[in-house]
């Protein structure tokens, strides 16, 4: 039996609706404080995306978790405005308060399926560690449609992010290598990514991370103590399976080109995926 | 949240209704008003992508007449407090958003808005 930290593969097993409730909703709305306390970092990329952008612009940060990408750029406070949106209403109750002070953010509690937009009515839209969660893949490109329909077809940015098998040698977790990733017709590799539910505190400060690995890899470092260690008499750990769907090389940016060629939009040179390792 | 700078983003998205499903129709809404920074590049920025009518009726809805029908030509600061307060400083806190085209009611509570559908109902 593999370690209950270890990404393990799996199957989707029912519709994959149900089963995205089942294994990435109702996990997220029961994680919710203890996953906002060690998710509070912006990634540098996602960070200089946004203080790319100009003033006056509205944005989308479409699965915006804790919303700690709201807040962005620290240095213009206010000179743009990112509204967010998720799946858990109990991160969009975190992501409301999300940053320094009293501000409160604007949050939407919709699906990245969804359309509740005007259509191009954004100037940007971020996704960032989100379309992995759902189930199969005409599902994750109807979701890149949608964040394409809601941005401007005029001056319209956006900035996706997922996880992808290939890791350097930063990570932490180990992916388990059996699986389809060489298949082309569904590349990519359906996995469990569990979450150790501490139960011992509450109110556990966010731990100070080692510096490098925050740029890259996301999930490595959110298990604040294995449950191995869990002294005598301590209530043991709870632990939720976190449904991911980890792309393959290449994967993200076939599914950009499709979602956008089934708009009818014209691409330019065909993206490639860009991995900065 | 639902301030009216969201409010002027928002569509019905129910399966088949793709006209006249903007702007949403606020019902039974209670209001808090905070305060928030004024930052007039923001604003004028914003500006030229407001859906203007659906912004001043919406204000209108909710009791502020500041805005003028038609957006000036020319921008003063006077224009630029109140636009300021209209887009950022009303919040819906409780309620609801009625679609005036396929009569959807999107309720909003806490200061947020459920735009959830079911996945039959998404078009």
């Amino acid at each position: 039996m593999p370690a209950p930290t270890a990404v393990t593969a799996t199957t989707i097993s029912s519709d994959p609706q149900s089963y995205e409730d089942e294994h990435v909703h109702a996990v997220y709305d029961e994680i919710a404080p203890h996953f906002s306390s060690t998710r509070y970092k912006p990634w540098p990329i996602i960070a200089r995306f946004i203080s790319s952008i100009p003033a006056g612009w509205v944005g989308l940060d479409s699965g915006t978790g804790n919303g700690k990408y709201l807040p962005l750029p620290l240095d213009r406070p206010g000179e743009i405005w990112t509204v967010g949106m998720d799946r858990s209403r109990n991160l969009l109750s975190i992501a409301r308060k999300a940053g320094e002070g009293d501000v409160v953010r604007e949050v939407v509690w919709g699906d990245v399926l969804g359309n509740p937009w005007r259509n191009g009515s954004f100037d940007y839209t971020i996704s960032i560690a989100t379309i992995h969660h759902l189930a199969t893949s005409a599902r994750r490109k109807a979701a890149v449609q949608r964040l394409i329909q809601s941005v401007s077809p005029s001056h319209g940015r956006g900035l996706i992010y997922v996880w992808a098998i290939e890791q350097d040698g930063l990570s932490k977790r180990s992916i388990p290598s059996e699986g389809t990733e060489d298949d082309t017709q569904n590349p990519g590799q359906d996995v469990f990514v569990p979450w150790v539910l501490a139960s011992q505190s509450p109110k556990a400060k966010p731990k100070a991370r080692s510096k490098g690995n925050e740029d890259r890899l996301p999930e490595q470092n959110e298990i604040s103590k294995p449950p191995g260690e869990a002294a005598e008499g301590e209530p043991q750990p709870k632990v939720f399976n976190r449904y991911y769907h980890m792309f393959a090389k290449g994967e993200l940016a076939a599914l950009l080109y499709e979602a956008a060629e089934s708009l009818g939009l014209e691409v330019g040179p065909k993206p490639t995926d860009q991995i900065t390792t | 949240m639902v301030r009216l700078i969201t409010h002027n983003l928002l569509a019905c998205h129910a399966k088949g209704c793709t006209t006249n499903n903007f702007p949403l129709q606020f019902k039974d809404v209670s209001i808090e008003l905070r305060e928030a920074e004024f930052n007039a590049d923001f604003l004028k920025g914003l500006l030229p992508r407001i859906e203007w009518k659906a912004l001043v009726d919406a204000a209108r809805q909710l009791g502020d007449t500041s805005l003028p029908l038609e957006q000036p030509e020319m921008v003063d600061d006077e224009f630029l407090k109140n636009l300021h307060h209209v887009l950022l400083e009303m919040h819906i806190e409780e309620g609801a958003m009625v679609c005036p085209n396929c009569s959807h009611v999107y309720a909003i509570s806490n200061g947020i808005p459920n735009m959830l559908l079911s996945e039959h109902e998404i078009a």
